[in-house]
């Protein structure tokens, strides 16, 4: 019971919040370009919007084509539920609850994966293949960052491995898990989610048969794995875990803030890769992660 | 009760079976049925808490007096067998039946039972000798099995391969077993662990057992086999033969004493397995052998698990290697009932569409709604996903290493690249499985017999849904089998045994468990909600081109070309291109094949080469005299410069 009452309030906190990230990024993207811009909660609309629209179904979906996302939505919501929040705690930390984090957002790709390809378009199909690919080597790099921590502080707990601030390792850790953010989230320079254009896309691409209520659940679903990874990556560089509550909510918020905004301006300032240069950022990002994981390792030593 | 007193009649079943089995369907059924269960009894019995059952007899085979022994590792091992052999013996009554076969079917009954016989028998020897005929036994039984569809040319040359590479194995374990009888004076086998002088050995049982169990290079055979073999023993084949290797492997790991690299190598050989297997089985486009090489992959999760458990038991009995191990057993359970469930999946494909092609699939959840639901499970819990039972073991095997991999000390350099190559051979599994259904089962059927399929029976839908529940039971509560798992880790270590789950097991059931429900409940109220926002069906918009084909889908090679590609220094794929050309392009064409590498650019080339060596020498025996004399002339010669230059005392 006392564990429903934890998890309500966070949840919906993840719940509310998630949504405002993308807004943000738009208005970073809008402001460097000189226009004004999408409103900040313009998502929440399109929610609200989608969720009362009706459905158009390919006549070659199956259930599994509404399944799949409800699916991934559960997974992403029960991998940002594992994450602790500083001082406000984590749900159920236990040891080697980084791997189940890991594996759920895996699931929550099967699920999207898996209604992708229910249309039969060879679009989706496009798009379906570079994800799970692409995600071979971002779970590569997710698994070393991981690994990094749990060698620097000796627990294989998300709660105490996020707990105190990265060592001399941070500014290496936290550039991987950006390019992590980056590539798993389809942002720039992996994909650009404002193209129009099939044949370049990605996560876009993957959902362009959805519609109504099942695309509403994609898109909160997306924007709770990009907070998600933002967070992950505030806390895996500052000592939240060390801070009075207050303080340590504020460097939260400002983290997330600060993770966003630089997806933003990313987002402004690059253009997309091509997609034969994509797995070299990402080994890049492995490599990033592999020397914060030696750099723990030495400091341990 | 004794455990003893069903594995007699398990027996003596299958016995009656192996008779029967040509004349007697019905019988024979209601035989097989019986020995499994008996089987799968006293294994229970075993896991359950009942002491070691051992039986000495005076009767002698082949100058040994019989004795054995069934204690926890093997009851392990014999419950999986019980269990396959079980649903595989009704699956195949409608997979294989007599009527379609009429040949091989009568003789595929007795090969059945005396597989099975032969693999419960390798379980419960207690002397090496016996050990070594009941092997004997059932390679050949696996054999004949293999090659029940013997008039299909691909089919032979799978069974010769397979024949082949077992006994080179076989051939090691003859060494393994006698030596060791030398070394200790009898045949027996048991604990020896106080031996030293024993410890070598190990590689010897390593290279032996590892040809069984698919170990990567050693899987040449695996493929080959479990493709051309009927559905249902590619099923027994995969979940239970191949895992008589690992339970080789994790037998005489625990029995003798290991040499100090011996769990540094086969965590190596473990993680690589797991990699190259799965990266083999993201490339090919023949459902049955994405599935064969996906077993090299667990084969690999599993020896991984075992190989971290021998260095932590080299490290003071680390509790990490507890984890590890267990892990590593209870994947032994997961994949057995997940691939068999997905070879009977795979064969309820071909039946009704009599392809294994995946690219002239597509479509069939519309004609095999429960062929494809049930695919779909297996799919999500081979690939290591949450809730269902892949993860759970691979969780252990992973926080095992994890947990080496933090505590400072040597094997922190073989946990941490095990892990890393573990999650990539996950993520790569996710990109196989997500395949393999989704070309299969999803999307417009590719071709016409993929459009005139049909769902499979109740004989053959009963034993996927027995599996398919077993799953979901071994991943939403995995604490009610952990006593199992802690017995056959207790028989492996007496160091860890003790019955008391790891903490995070015990948080984890609970936690999968509200997964599940949360991921139906979900599904069901967006299912509603879309329903009552009203739906119309359409075409697939496809951005908006009016007559999408079936044709123009995404094919198994293109969806797993970026990532096959990283992997194409190994699989060397062969293509046959035809580009089209000029303003009037004649018809054009893309082949692809992705080759059994190890085979066939490595073996087939040695082979060859050493075939040509010896036909060259044989040019020097011609038989005229006149030459063979200068030879001996020229040999005195060389001989004679040789004590001349001093060369030789």
């Amino acid at each position: 019971m006392t564990l429903i009452l934890d998890l309500l309030p966070r949840f919906a906190l993840w719940f509310v919040l998630a949504p405002l990230l993308p807004g943000i990024i738009n208005k970073v993207k809008a402001w460097v370009a000189g226009r004004r811009g999408p409103p900040v909660l313009q998502l929440y609309y399109d929610l609200a919007r989608l969720w009362r629209k009706g459905v158009v179904l390919s006549t070659l979906a199956s259930p599994g084509f509404v399944f799949g996302p409800a699916v991934a939505w559960v997974a992403v919501m029960g991998a940002a539920l594992l994450l602790p929040l500083g001082p406000a705690g984590g749900a159920p930390g236990f040891r080697g609850d980084m791997l189940v984090l890991i594996y759920l957002l895996a699931l929550a790709r099967f699920g999207t994966a898996w209604a992708a390809m229910e249309t039969g378009s060879a679009f989706e199909g496009m798009g379906v293949a570079r994800e799970v690919s692409y995600a071979v080597l971002a779970e590569a790099a997710l698994i070393t960052a991981m690994l990094a921590l749990c060698v620097q502080t000796g627990s294989t707990s998300l709660a105490a491995m996020l707990a105190p601030a990265a060592g001399a390792d941070a500014a290496l850790l936290a550039a991987g898990l950006f390019v992590v953010l980056l590539a798993e989230n389809c942002r720039v320079p992996f994909d650009d989610p404002n193209t129009h254009l099939e044949l370049t896309m990605i996560h876009e691409v993957m959902v362009l048969d959805h519609s109504g209520p099942p695309l509403a659940v994609i898109l909160h679903g997306a924007s709770v794995k990009l907070l998600l990874f933002a967070l992950l990556l505030t806390e895996a560089v500052l000592p939240v875990g060390k801070l009075a509550p207050g303080v340590a909510a504020a460097a939260l918020a400002g983290g997330v803030l600060a993770v966003t905004v630089g997806a933003g301006l990313v987002e402004s300032l690059l253009a997309r890769l091509a997609f034969r240069r994509v797995p070299l950022l990402l080994t890049t990002a492995f490599l990033l992660c592999l020397f914060a994981l030696l750099m723990a390792w030495k400091g341990g030593a | 009760m004794t455990p003893g007193v069903p594995l007699l009649f398990s027996a003596a079943c299958l016995l009656g079976g192996v008779v029967c089995g040509p004349r007697r369907a019905r019988t024979w059924l209601a035989l097989t049925l019986a020995g499994a269960a008996g089987a799968l009894g006293a294994a229970l019995l075993v896991l359950g808490g009942a002491p070691d059952w051992e039986w000495r007899h005076g009767f002698a085979v082949g100058g040994e007096t019989l004795h054995f022994r069934l204690d926890g590792l093997s009851a392990l091992f014999l419950a999986l067998l019980g269990l396959v052999a079980g649903t595989g013996a009704i699956y195949a009554q409608e997979y294989w039946p007599e009527a379609h076969y009429p040949a091989s079917a009568p003789g595929g009954r007795s090969w059945w039972c005396g597989l099975v016989l032969g693999m419960g028998l390798v379980l419960v020897s207690a002397n090496g000798l016996h050990f070594l005929i009941a092997w004997e036994l059932f390679t050949v039984c696996a054999f004949f099995l293999i090659t029940l569809d013997r008039q299909r040319r691909e089919v032979r040359k799978a069974g010769w391969l397979y024949l082949a590479a077992s006994h080179a194995g076989t051939v090691c374990l003859f060494a393994f077993f006698a030596t060791l009888a030398a070394r200790t004076g009898s045949w027996e086998i048991g604990p020896l662990r106080g031996r030293l002088d024993c410890a070598p050995l190990f590689w010897l049982a390593l290279a032996g057992f590892g040809v069984k169990a698919g170990l990567f290079p050693l899987h040449i055979w695996l493929p080959a086999a479990h493709a051309g073999a009927p559905s249902h023993v590619s099923a027994i084949l995969s979940a239970v033969a191949v895992k008589m290797g690992v339970y080789g492997l994790i037998r005489f790991s625990g029995w003798l004493p290991a040499p100090a690299a011996a769990g540094w190598v086969v965590t190596g050989l473990g993680a690589v397995s797991a990699l190259f297997g799965i990266a083999f089985a993201l490339a090919q486009n023949d459902l049955k052998r994405l599935l064969a090489y996906c077993t090299v992959e667990n084969v690999g999760i599993i020896l991984t698990g075992l190989g971290a458990a021998m260095l932590g038991a080299a490290h003071g009995d680390a509790p990490w290697g507890r984890l590890a191990l267990a892990g590593a057993l209870l994947h032994v359970w997961n994949h057995g009932a997940v691939k068999a469930l997905l070879f009977f999946g795979a064969g309820s494909v071909l039946h009704a569409t009599g392809t294994r092609e995946m690219s002239r699939l597509g479509g069939l959840w519309r004609a095999m709604p429960w062929t494809a639901s049930l695919f779909a499970l297996g799919a999500v819990a081979i690939a290591g996903l949450p809730p269902l039972n892949g993860f759970v073991s691979e969780w252990l095997v992973c926080l095992g290493l994890f947990d080496a991999a933090t505590r400072p000390g040597p094997s922190a350099w073989a946990a941490t690249p095990a892990a890393m190559v573990l999650a990539v051979a996950g993520a790569l599994a996710l990109a196989t499985f997500a395949k393999a259904a989704a070309i299969v089962f999803l999307g417009a059927a590719r071709t016409r017999s993929a459009e005139h399929a049909h769902e499979c029976g109740a004989l053959m839908r009963g034993p996927m849904l027995a599996l398919a529940a077993l799953c979901l039971a071994l991943g939403l509560a995995p604490v009610w089998f952990w006593p199992a798992i802690a017995r056959a880790a207790g028989a492996w270590n007496p160091a860890w045994a003790g019955r008391e789950p790891p903490a995070p097991l015990a948080i984890l059931g609970p936690l999968q468990g509200m997964l599940a429900l949360l991921a139906v409940a979900a599904a069901a109220g967006l299912w509603w909600k879309s329903r009552a926002n009203g739906w119309r069906r359409g075409l697939t918009w496809d951005c908006g081109y009016a007559h999408p084909s079936a044709r123009m889908q995404y094919t198994s090679g293109s969806f797993a070309g970026i990532a096959a590609g990283w992997f194409g220094w190994l699989l060397r794929p062969e293509r046959r291109i035809r580009r089209p050309r000029g303003p009037l392009p004649a018809a054009a064409s893309w082949m692809e094949r992705v080759p059994e590498t190890v085979l066939e650019r490595v073996l087939g080339p040695a082979g060859r080469a050493l075939l040509r060596l010896s036909s060259a020498a044989r040019r020097l025996q011609h038989g005229r005299v006149q030459a063979y004399i200068l030879y001996v002339v020229a040999g005195l010669l060389a001989v004679g410069t040789l004590v001349l230059l001093g060369g030789m005392p």
